[in-house]
């Protein structure tokens, strides 16, 4: 590696210090602008954050406080931060006409009460955010989400970012057009996710009274269970296979379904939860869990 | 047990998303899952629309005008010389031009999802009639805001993003035709008639996004 490369060459102390005024300096500009701010807020505060291109860490913490700290490099745009009541607004405005996309970019790194609301749009870049318990409500065009330990009610929209869930938790609605979705560990009710073109990974818990829907139109829908998961299972792909390895009571009435269509349907145990996994051409595959 | 049918449930649906809900129909939509599924649509519709409305006024009259004549004609409600339903509700609170797409939506989500129960028990040349009196008039209202959609005034900030939304439109599109073929193909499959739904929503949607961008006909 170039580090113990460089620790174990000639180079004496005057040359390192040299060296590290150089990194310095090359540096210095990647924070040009930096802003921290610290806002005082009362329970179930409502955060907003509004990024046309760049990085969004929110991290949960005990403290009844918001904490900003946002990074951005040019000086067309400046990063706005403001309370007002219980709400605090995040923002990157756009100072000239015409700004680079790489001058548009900012990022943030947000401390947020457990119990705050977020609402995030950030176009390019990507989002994460963890352990927050509010609802949370974030929408990309091409940035990425991953959220983890995250519950409330989770609104999630992309247009061709990916998304990942990990130890999920309340209620979870996720769509995109493009982007795949990994959604582990999930501990949902209720999980409604929906893509076109994106593949779709369910490695959670079924629970009782739960709903799960999960819908792509192409590429490949995964859900995996264990043999003590109770629920209730219903998966078509109209001109895809279905791979099913659950052993499954037929239901009662059975259903009629066109010779094209792939399906499994009945119930896995005593049928506690509501699968139902649709894809239009894709593969759909329901596998036991190793 | 529910005494009435999907194809009766239109003619309460008005008075249910004004809070008026009939035990009859009650009776249908706790048993029926795909009626239930149009209610909750039509409310996360609802819902959506009035929150577009809290800043901004002025909605456009035609759209509202044309939907209920459509739904008039083909049966699917009464016209009401001078009740105020709960669309007109809706629609004063739509306010954004550049949200085009999102009026088209919300077309899209009634002509398609009353559609569907009511010509179930038609046949397959009536499904194809019908599904084709549905989608024509979107078409050309999609084709209508693409066209009218003004060029942006200043550059484009985030090339990377407008060419990420017209990648995804691309995608909208070949899944709309592929949707319409299947449809075509087999006009009284539901799934393909949802699957047709849910791409001309995207295709709304990410109208609506490139015209709030300026980023049309890039």
């Amino acid at each position: 590696m170039s580090t113990t490369h460089f620790v174990s060459g000639t180079w004496n102390w005057k040359a390192v210090g040299l060296l590290a005024t150089g990194l310095l300096l090359c540096v210095a500009p990647a924070s040009a602008h930096r802003l921290e701010k610290h806002f005082t807020v009362e329970p179930r505060a409502v955060i907003t954050i509004h990024n046309p291109n760049g990085k969004i860490i929110v991290k949960a913490w005990t403290k009844h406080e918001v904490m900003v700290i946002a990074n951005h490099v040019s000086d067309k745009v400046e990063v706005d931060a403001e309370q007002t009541g219980n709400r605090v607004d995040l923002r990157t405005q756009q100072l000239a006409d015409s700004v680079a996309p790489d001058d548009l970019r900012a990022d943030y790194d947000v401390s947020v009460p457990e119990d705050a609301e977020l609402q995030i749009h950030d176009d390019s870049g990507e989002v994460s955010v963890a352990n927050g318990l509010g609802d949370m409500n974030v929408e990309t065009v091409s940035a990425g989400v991953a959220l983890e330990d995250a519950a409330g009610y989770l609104t999630i929209k992309t247009v061709g970012g990916s998304f990942q869930c990990v130890r999920c938790a309340g209620r979870l609605e996720v769509s995109s057009i493009s982007g795949s979705f990994r959604l582990l560990d999930l501990r949902s009710y209720h999980v409604r996710a929906q893509t076109s073109t994106g593949n779709i990974l369910f490695d959670g818990e079924f629970l009782p009274n739960g709903i799960y829907r999960l819908k792509n139109y192409s590429g490949v829908i995964e859900v995996r269970f264990s043999p003590g998961d109770s629920f209730d299972l219903n998966a078509t792909s109209l001109k895809g296979p279905v791979n099913n390895e659950a052993k499954l009571t037929p239901p009662a009435h059975p259903q009629h379904f066109s010779s094209k269509f792939g399906y499994a349907l009945g119930t896995f145990n005593a049928g506690r939860a509501k699968v139902e996994l649709t894809s239009f051409d894709g593969t759909i595959n329901i596998r036991k869990r190793n | 047990m529910a005494t009435i049918g999907c194809k009766d449930f239109p003619n309460y649906l008005e008075r249910w998303m004004e809070g008026d809900r009939h035990p009859d129909a009650l009776a249908h939509v706790r048993d029926c899952p795909r009626c239930r599924s149009l209610v909750e649509d039509l409310k996360m519709i609802q819902a959506a629309a009035q929150d577009w409305g809290r800043a901004e006024s002025e909605p456009p009259a035609h759209l509202w005008n044309s939907l209920r004549a459509q739904l008039a004609q083909e049966g699917l409600i009464h016209q009401q010389s001078k009740r105020r339903g709960w669309f007109p509700g809706w629609f004063p609170a739509l306010p954004r031009p550049a949200l085009a797409g999102a009026y088209l939506a919300a077309v899209i989500a009634v002509a398609f999802g009353l559609s569907g129960p009511v010509n179930q028990r038609i046949n397959r040349a009536r499904w194809l009639e019908g599904t084709q009196s549905s989608t024509t008039p979107l078409r050309a209202q999609f084709a209508s805001a693409e066209m009218n959609a003004t060029p942006p005034s200043v550059p484009d900030s985030n090339p990377t993003v407008t060419a990420s939304l017209h990648n995804n439109l691309a995608i909208v599109d070949n899944y709309i035709a592929l949707c319409e073929k299947s449809v075509s193909e087999e006009p009284e499959n539901e799934l393909a008639r949802d699957y047709l739904f849910d791409a001309y929503h995207q295709k709304a949607d990410l109208l609506a996004q490139l015209s709030e961008r300026g980023g049309y006909g890039r």
